[in-house]
Formats: structure tokens, sequence, C-alpha cells
């Protein structure tokens, strides 16, 4: 298990971070808690390791007005810690599902989105708040909604000589509840199924509701579910019945000897109608206590 | 470059050594590592920390779980050279023999262990849930399955394991006191790396004996001896064999001075024939403190076998005029064993190294005497040995016999192994 050679370059800037993956044959390092392993197993044999950790820019965490600014060498384990990070509640719901403790330490947020595991959280929840991810490559700056940025299995748009540099998530308003749950063989595996869910309630009723769910596809998989919440109201057999229809519609994984694709549709089902309804609740209160 | 917490390195190609600092259990360390050697690896192999276990390498076990920079970390998917200024702390670190951890306390009143192959892990895990998890101490034995997940015990011993975490959060509820065994260890001398190779200076494939650094040893030696010795000549013709080290090396049975470096630095080597093992050393020797007037001298050793051993030694000698004329020499070492040779046990280790000291100080006392070099049997110490003090020896190599089949044989496999120790 040791790692084909490379070269490592650590930058001090975004544009010398860009330069050294100019030949095409560079990757980014940042936390390595899913690099590292594919290294390892030598799965992928880049030539260079570009370090972007020592880039004092992508070290910030910060509230900018209604959104959540996270750079790309932020660790998904000071996230857990930031208090400036309870402004998106779904955040702190999905952080102890990544991995373990030992692994978010290092692991960085911007990392999990640009690795892009189908079935690993927090894709889903950037597709789910409809955070906007920030690239910098040789034509410069670009931002790419979360919705559009996941293209496949462990594909993105981000380019070979693209860096992701931040991420920005919406912070929570009142009346917004989320919720999000997952299934995994074991506390800290990939997900057999997972949703996240954000619900806005005007009054009590249903404004708005989304949900990503994740290990269902080869890509987390987005739906605005706003005319689902409006028709079901608050009936839990009605709301259980439509999202047995949603799975069917949405999970089109093939399934594995941990799951075939009929369990995991029915844990689907289960999993977004309990997380629809807690979050539902969880926006009348968020509400009331305005 | 100034604001960044990680100051260097720009660029190093794949094969190329680079310079590493870190602090590793309190201690200032620089190793020279590749690009693609992981800090696991550089903790066993450079810095001889072999409490820190591979599993699986590529980070699902937990075996190699160290705290870098205060949080558990897996050693096995951080590169060395990203850990430039990191602090790291092993379960070396976390308390020592007769001073352990409330952690290790509880798991060995739990007997949280079956293998033990799994324990570093779980002690450093769960250090870091209690000291960093994000309840602390509060966290509830309900909450430590899940909590604990990230390291693998292969033998199923959870129950012990996840009582005795327990137990230790409900013991102390204000908080879990820190590791108990970060000492300050200075950085004496160290090379230029090994890209500036002395010509002529054999350059060994790993780092393994490659140290260029001598270190004093911290922690918990292994191994305490102090030989007093009563010899026949005159206090200033011993003390002029011991200035020597060319002589003096060869005052020791199975020693050689390889080379003298610059900084009072000294390169050797050793062998050590205990019974059916032979430990084949070679190291650096580097006095500290010397004071000619006084007949004083402290200087450390280290020295790494080709097997993986790995041996250091902070000695003191003093000579003083002995009561009926003569010389009184007097040894004291502190010993620091890992790898293949700590499974001796410190008693064994203890009685090896009197033994090698009364011998010293006995090639010593001919030395002064005649002015010639010594003439000691070599490569015999173990000859030497059973000569000076053969029930010793004997005793002793009956000890290693019995702790080699225990350590060696606990499953036997088949097929593997047909000859044990006794052939």
């Amino acid at each position: 298990m040791k790692p084909a050679p490379f070269a490592y370059v650590r930058p001090a800037a975004v544009a010398d971070a860009v330069a050294e993956l100019a030949d095409g044959h560079g990757k980014v390092l940042a936390g390595g808690q899913s690099l590292v392993p594919v290294l390892a197993m030598r799965l992928g044999r880049p030539a260079t390791l570009v370090d972007i950790t020592a880039i004092e820019e992508l070290q910030q965490l910060r509230r900018t007005g209604d959104r959540l600014r996270v750079g790309a060498a932020v660790r998904q384990r000071g996230v857990e810690r930031a208090a400036d990070a309870a402004a998106v509640p779904l955040l702190g719901m999905a952080l102890p599902f990544v991995g373990h403790r030992e692994l978010r330490s290092r692991g960085t947020v911007c990392g999990s989105l640009a690795h892009a595991d189908p079935a690993a959280e927090l894709p889903a929840v950037a597709c789910c708040l409809g955070a906007r991810i920030e690239l910098a490559g040789p034509a410069g700056r670009r931002t790419v909604d979360a919705r559009g940025f996941f293209v496949g299995a462990m594909t993105t748009a981000v380019g070979a000589e693209d860096v992701v540099t931040a991420v920005e998530f919406p912070v929570a308003a009142p009346g917004d509840g989320f919720g999000f749950g997952e299934i995994a063989r074991r506390h800290g595996d990939f997900a057999l199924a997972g949703v996240a869910a954000a619900v806005t309630v005007r009054e009590g009723a249903v404004d708005a509701a989304r949900l990503a769910g994740f290990g269902i596809s080869d890509r987390p998989v987005f739906r605005d579910v706003t005319a689902l919440m409006t028709a079901v109201g608050d009936d839990p057999d009605a709301l259980r019945g439509a999202t047995a229809d949603l799975a069917r519609e949405l999970v089109d994984t093939g399934g594995d000897g941990h799951g075939s694709t009929g369990y995991r549709r029915r844990l689907f089902a289960v999993l977004t109608a309990r997380e629809l309804g807690a979050a539902l609740a969880r926006a009348r209160s968020s509400e009331v206590s305005r | 470059m100034t604001g960044y917490p990680r100051p260097r390195p720009a660029r190093v190609g794949p094969g190329e050594a680079t310079d590493v600092r870190m602090t590793v259990n309190g201690a200032e360390v620089t190793v020279a590592v590749t690009p693609r050697m992981h800090l696991a690896d550089v903790l066993r192999e450079q810095v001889g920390l072999t409490g820190t276990h591979l599993g699986c390498e590529h980070g699902v076990c937990g075996m190699c779980t160290v705290l870098v920079d205060g949080d558990a970390a897996r050693a096995c998917l951080l590169l060395a050279v990203q850990c430039d200024g990191a602090e790291v702390v092993t379960v070396e670190g976390l308390g020592r023999a007769d001073d352990q951890h409330p952690l290790q306390r509880a798991f060995s009143a739990h007997h949280g262990l079956q293998c033990g192959f799994c324990t570093p892990g779980m002690l450093m895990s769960s250090y870091d849930l209690l000291a960093n998890g994000p309840r602390g101490t509060s966290v509830t034995p309900e909450e430590l399955p899940a909590e604990m997940s990230g390291v693998l015990c292969r033998c199923t011993g959870y129950r012990g394991i996840l009582a005795a975490v327990a137990d230790t959060a409900a013991a102390h509820p204000d908080g879990l006191p820190p590791p108990a065994n970060l000492e300050s260890r200075t950085v004496l001398a160290r090379s230029r790396g090994p890209a500036a190779a002395e010509p002529g200076t054999e350059q060994p494939a790993s780092g393994r004996a490659g140290a260029t650094e001598v270190r004093v040893p911290s922690g918990a030696p292994s191994a305490s001896v102090a030989v007093s010795s009563a010899l026949t000549s005159d206090i200033d013709d011993v003390w002029a064999v011991v200035l020597d080290f060319r002589r003096l090396a060869r005052c020791l049975p199975g020693a050689e001075l390889v080379e003298t470096l610059d900084g009072g630095l000294f390169r050797g080597r050793a062998r050590v024939p205990l019974g059916p093992v032979t430990l084949a050393f070679e190291g650096l020797a580097q006095v500290l403190d010397s004071d000619p007037g006084q007949h004083r001298m402290r200087l450390v050793a280290q020295g790494t076998d080709v097997g993986g051993s790995a041996t250091q030694a902070d000695i003191r000698l003093a000579a003083r005029p002995g009561p009926d004329g003569g010389t009184v020499l007097e040894a004291a070492a502190d010993l620091h064993l890992t790898g293949r040779i700590a499974q001796f046990g410190r008693a064994l280790a203890g009685d090896v190294s009197r033994r090698m000291f009364e011998q010293l100080a006995r090639a010593v006392d001919e030395a002064a005497r005649t002015g010639a070099d010594p003439v000691v049997s070599v490569p015999g110490p173990a000859r030497v040995l059973l000569g000076v003090a053969r029930d010793a020896a004997r005793r002793v190599a009956a000890e290693a016999v019995v702790r080699l089949r225990t350590r060696l044989r606990p499953r036997p496999r088949r097929g593997r192994r047909a000859h044990g120790p006794n052939g």
C-alpha cells in the first residue's frame, strides 16, 4: 500500500496552484482523505500533487450576510466546531455522518465536493441548499451552482487545470427547517441510501421543499418537492405513499451486494418521508420562535 | 510566505528527499522524507516509535491513529511532507509504563484488548473523543459504539474497550488529563541530509540505518544500569583511554569505531549475539559533556539493527581514585529499546548491558595499564559474556528463548516457522 512516486508542491497562491496543474498531470491535495487511499491502491498515479492548504485565502471560514463561505483548505472538523457554521444547520446535521472523526479532522468540505463520491453526504447537502462552488482555472475564476456541478460518479465541473477555491452555502432563515438521514452498514461507511431535506414554511404552510438523495444514483439527485409536500399536507400516510413513488423515480443505482435497487428504494422512501416530516416540524417551530 | 501556518517547502521531486520538521511527543524531530512516504512509516521507521501500528494502509482500519495538531488522524492517510510544522502525539506520548494515562489504566482494568494490535489506535481515538469530542467526557455509553467506530478490532473485543472508555469518561467529568509522556528532546546534531552525503559514505536504501542525528532519549527508559568497577590503573591513564574513542570502542566487545565526524560525533557498529539472535547495530554516538578535570563524561548513543530494532543509550561515565590506589570507574546508562530487541524485556536488556559495562571496565583497565590496544575477542561477545558470568548468561539466554517462544509462536501457522528458537 505505497503510492507510486509523485512530485509534491505547496504553492502560496491560487494562481500558482493553477499554474502547477497546467500540464494536466497534477492533482489537487487538500486533506487527502479520499485521494491518498486512491494513491495507496495505485488507482491513481498523478505526476504531481499540488497541496493547496498553505494558501491563506483558502483557509477562511466566514459568514458574509446570508452566505457561509467555506474555503477549500477548511477541514470538516473545523466546520463542526465553528460558531459561524451553526447558521447552516444542515451542515451540522450531515457532518457527523462523514467518515469518522479521524477522517474529518483532516478532510475538507470542498475536497468532498470535488471528489464527488455518489454516496457522499456533503455533495447532497450542497445540492439541497443550492450552494455555489467557486473555481479558479487558467481562464480565471467562475462560480458553478451545486445542482449543475456533479455530472457523474466522481465527475464534476472541475477541469484538470481547475482548483476549487470555496463553497458558499445559504444561511438558514426563520421558517426554514432541515432533515438529514442515511442508512449505512456501519457508522462512517458510505450510505446505502440517504437524504438531505429542506422545508420552508410561511404562516405554517409549506412555501418551498427541496431534497437531495445520495447513494441512489451516480451523483446526488436533487428534486424540488414543494408540490408533493403541499399535496400531502399533514397526512403521514400520504407522505409515505408519495415518497415511495418518488423513490421509484429517483433511485436508479443498480444495487450491489450490500443492497439491491429495490432495497435502496425502500430505504430512500422511508428516510425521505421521515426527514421531510422532521424538516417540516422544525420549519414550523423556527417560524414560531421568530 | 508570512502568515501561513505551514511555511515551506516549495517543491519536492518524486523520489527526492526533503527535510520535514515536526514535534513528536514534545520533541523536535527533523526527518528526511520523499513525497510518497506517509506519516506512520516515518514515525515507525525513522523516529523509531513502533507503537503506531499499520493495518490496511488505506484509511479503513484505524490502527495508525495518532494526534496531529491535537486531533486524531490516520497516520497512513497523511503524507509526511504535509506534516511540516505539525505537532504529533503517538501512543508512546500518552503515558509511560510506570505512569500510565487513565485511559491506559482503564483498558488494562477492563481487559480492553485481545491481541493488542488495535490498542494504540483505540487509545488515541478514545483520547481524541474524550478530550476533543463535541461533548468531551460527557459522552454517554450509548453514543460510544458510533463514536468509536473509526478503529476496528478484528478480535471483536469491543465490549472491554467501550467499557474502558465509558469508565474513563465517567471518572473525569471535568475533562480528561493530557498525555503524560511528552518531554522535550533536543535535536543535538544533524547532517546536511541525505543529498549532502560525504563521498564514500554509504547511503542505506531506507532511512532506518541512515540516522544523521543523535537525540537525547526521552520518556521512561526500557532499562537502567549502573556498574561500579575497581580498576588497578591510575585514574589519569584510565581517563586517557576513555577520551580516546578509538581505543574506548575497542574495549567494548563486538564494537568498532567506523568514522569520526565533526561535532564530537562518532559513527560505529556493534555486534551482540544473544542465544539464537544476533543483533548487528550501526549508529552514532555523541559526547554531550566532557569534564576531563573531574573525570566525567556524558554521551548518547543510538543504533539501529537491520532487523528493525533500535536502541538509544544515555551513558554517564565517571572515574575517581580508588581507596587503595587504582581507580573506581562508574558507568550508568539509561537504555531505550524499540523493535525486535524490545521483545527481550527490560531484565534481560539490563543484565546484558551490565555485563558489557563490566567487560568494558576490565578492558579499559588493561589498556590503561599496558598502554596498548586492548585485546578483546571479537566477534565473540557471547563467549566473553559466558566467560565473565556463565551462570548469568545462561539464565538470560534461557529467558530469551522462553520469551522468543512465547512471542513468536502464539499462533503457529501451518508450514511456516518449522524451526523454533530451539531449532
